[in-house]
């Protein structure tokens, strides 16, 4: 080890002294704030990353209060002041215990990164997230942590299901234009004849017995009328085959409900067991795409006699001016109600509870966006073995 | 002319100021004390009795004691790991030279990182150190009051002269009570220790009125107590001596030392001999040959040691040199270096180093490695 020469001026050491620690307090200071500046500056990196993110985010605690949320929350929701230390299915389901599948909990027991999708009323509003949690598990913590990413896939959902919509109402279309056009032959054959007998019948009644003309007269008027209805059969069934089309129309919409009854009315009048309660309010317009409205209608009314079931029940459809703008159609069932902890997934596509082959689950999530294209909402309320109401409202058309 | 400097630590001086320890340590900021002492100490029932004070303040005490003679550079470094480990604040040492230097390696390590052998030399410290209190057990090394620190690097033989102001230690006390319980072969190897420092430092090139002093006065006390204290160890004796020891100490701190412990040092290193049984082998020589620069200061030695006469100053000097070969023979002590030194062959090398060390600078004759050689042959 080569040392400097030490020299006498070395030994007196005028310039040394016993070091004091206030030299040393100063520099650490110093270091302090420059790393602090250094953190910081890391700090504000992170939270501009993180506020770039446009998913909500959110860090809940074990007992699922929020911890922290990003700006997206905030866009949302407010400011993160009034959310902290609240529970999470308090600010998205208004309820004040935990869902039954919340993904959050099964991350925090599997400790692994858990996905679920889910429908949350946001400002009056459904809107479907995907959510991913994943555990933040940190020795440094005192209890675990979870992260939530919640995603709105509203508009992806609405695609996704028009496409499929689309493809599903094309088949139909082309079914039920090919089968209206082969039933609308034999039908004018009929209507035809049975015009030809009361022809006939008007020159020769007199020739036949008064009693048998009568029953002629009465069963060719029956014929007809019968081969009317199927005639407005056939044509319901005609303007379904062209939903890609909507043309909105301002349409009453008690016409609208009438007509698809009708449509269904054959199933319904057949189950004894459903009693059909119509408590419509007249001269109620809305603008609406005719083919598309009736689906809707067609969809509850399907759902709601399923939901009967084989137990007698009732079937009530309601419709009424609500404030100024709006008109409400109301759906009402006395069937088995909906379980709570699917209610959320109702508006998903492909979600059913229909056995394996009566349903693929596409008819709420259909409804669900055309009454949004509707510039209407769709609301459920339901309470499991009582019944289900569903709620349209659509802006009304003076 | 240099301008000098003159600077000791807080001292507290007298019969019980052991009691003062945890007040002073308390008022360093002491909450978890390291304590560094050694076996001696130990049977002596001192460590006891300073861990007792300790713990009746509500002070934790972290007890350190693998130092012996000539403290080791790796002792030094286990002993900061150590105060490290245990988030110790305040380094508190109790014992002779040896204990007290391990403890302001250690707080050189702590403060500033690194091994021990980075600080050899001059003002190498460059951080402050944890706040220290040393409590001397000998009349003798004065490490206490001094800003030298004194470590062997095992690797190299050496024994390390590190120097720094920030070595003084922020209080000393000395309470000479703690003296009675050594033996009388290591009272006076402290003794001698002392009249060395006092002497190389009253001679030294740096010496300054304020040193001057303190260095006859512990000429003076030493020459007067050396022997009651060995003999009897009244405690009146032992109270000179250590207040001839603190003078010494503040001597030597602020007007360094000479070739003498310049060899001392090297010796030791090497040789691993106990640092006060250098002195009355080598300290005669070494004034033999310094008298020619300092021959004024040397007869001033000479009237103290030997009495005061009307004589030519080459009278008294020489006079003083041979009452004190005299005096340590009388004790019994060694004066032969053959017995300190296995093979002559080594001396070489000793001095070589010697030259080396930073307290070779401040002897009043310049003495290049040879003239050690000369100095040693003398006292073979």
């Amino acid at each position: 080890m080569v040392m400097d020469q030490t020299t006498l001026t070395d030994l007196i050491g005028i310039e040394h002294t016993k070091l004091g620690f206030f030299q040393e307090l100063q520099k650490t200071i110093e270091e302090l704030k420059a790393s602090h500046e250094e953190s910081e500056s890391q700090r504000r990196e992170i939270a501009a990353i993180l506020d770039g993110i446009t998913d909500i985010m959110m860090v809940l605690s074990e007992d699922l209060r929020i911890i922290s949320v990003n700006h997206e929350f905030e866009k949302l929701f407010g400011k993160e002041d009034q959310f902290k230390g609240e529970y999470c299915y308090k600010v998205f389901r208004q309820s004040n215990k935990a869902c039954a599948e919340c993904p959050a909990f099964n991350s925090l027991s599997t400790n692994t990164v858990c996905k679920d999708i889910a429908t949350f009323r946001v400002n009056n509003q459904n809107r479907q997230f995907e959510m991913i949690a994943s555990p933040l598990k940190s020795p440094n913590l005192s209890e675990n942590r979870v992260l939530i990413f919640k995603r709105d896939v509203t508009l992806e959902k609405e695609y996704q299901a028009k496409y499929y919509q689309a493809e599903k109402m094309a088949t139909v279309g082309t079914l039920a234009t090919g089968v209206a056009h082969e039933v609308n032959n034999p039908l004018m054959a009929i209507s035809g004849f049975a015009e030809g007998i009361q022809r006939r019948l008007a020159k020769y009644g007199d020739k036949l017995p008064q009693e048998l003309a009568e029953d002629f007269e009465c069963s060719t008027q029956i014929i007809l009328k019968e081969c009317n209805r199927c005639q407005d059969i056939v044509k319901s069934l005609l303007s379904f085959g062209h939903p890609c089309s909507s043309v909105f129309h301002i349409v009453f919409l008690n016409s609208l409900i009438e007509e698809t009854i009708a449509l269904v009315g054959f199933h319904l009048r057949r189950s004894a067991n459903i009693k059909l309660t119509l408590d419509l309010t007249n001269n109620l317009h809305i603008k609406a795409d005719e083919p598309q409205m009736k689906q809707v209608i067609l969809n509850l009314l399907t759902n709601a006699s399923d939901a009967i079931g084989e137990a007698p029940g009732e079937l009530i459809v309601r419709t009424y001016p609500k404030d100024q703008d709006w008109v409400v159609l109301e759906v009402e069932d006395t069937g088995k109600g909906i379980d709570p902890a699917i209610r959320h997934k109702l508006f998903d596509p492909f979600f059913t509870t229909k056995p394996v082959g009566k349903g693929i689950g596409i008819g709420l999530s259909t409804c669900y966006n055309i009454v949004k294209d509707h510039h209407g909402e769709i609301e459920v309320i339901s309470e499991l073995g009582k019944g289900s109401k569903f709620i349209v409202s659509l802006p009304s058309h003076p | 002319m240099l301008s000098t400097k003159f600077a000791i630590p807080d001292i507290i001086f007298g019969h019980g100021s052991i009691t003062h320890l945890p007040q002073c340590a308390r008022r360093l900021g002491a909450k978890r004390v390291l304590f560094v002492s050694d076996s001696g100490l130990e049977e002596a029932g001192w460590v006891e009795l300073v861990k007792g004070i300790l713990k009746a303040n509500n002070m934790d005490c972290v007890y350190f004691s693998d130092v012996n003679s000539n403290p080791r550079d790796c002792q030094v470094h286990e002993g900061a790991e150590l105060y490290e480990k245990e988030n110790c604040d305040v380094i508190v040492a109790l014992g002779g030279g040896s204990p007290m230097d391990a403890a302001k390696g250690i707080g050189v390590i702590v403060g500033n990182g690194g091994k021990i052998s980075d600080y050899e030399g001059a003002n190498k410290i460059k951080r402050p150190l944890p706040p220290m209190i040393l409590v001397p057990s000998t009349a003798g090394s004065s490490s206490d009051i001094s800003q030298y620190c004194i470590i062997t690097d095992m690797e190299r033989e050496v024994k390390m002269s590190i120097i720094s102001r920030t070595l003084v230690p922020n209080i000393s006390i000395i309470d000479p009570q703690i003296l009675v319980t050594q033996s009388r072969s290591l009272i006076l190897a402290a003794a001698a220790d002392a009249l060395a420092h006092a002497i190389e430092s009253y001679v030294s090139k740096l010496a300054s009125p304020f040193t001057e002093i303190q260095a006859l006065k512990a000429i003076e006390l030493i020459i007067n107590n050396i022997g009651p204290a060995a003999d009897t160890k009244s405690i009146q004796a032992m109270e000179q001596l250590s207040i001839a020891s603190t003078a010494a100490g503040m001597s030597f701190s602020n007007a360094g030392l000479g070739s003498l412990h310049a060899i001392a040092h090297s010796l030791g290193g090497i040789c691993d001999v106990l640092h006060g049984w250098v002195h009355p082998v080598l300290l005669t020589s070494v004034m033999r040959y310094n008298m020619p620069s300092c021959m004024g200061k040397m007869a001033q030695v000479g009237q103290i040691i030997a009495g005061s006469r009307i004589c030519p100053d080459t009278r008294s000097a020489e006079l003083g040199i041979n009452h004190l070969e005299d005096l340590f023979k009388s004790f019994d002590l060694n004066t032969e270096l053959r017995h300190l030194v296995p093979d002559k062959t080594m001396l070489e090398s000793i001095c070589k180093t010697a030259t080396n060390d930073a307290c070779n600078l401040t002897n009043p004759r310049l003495a290049e490695w040879q003239d050690l050689m000369t100095i040693c042959e003398e006292a073979w």
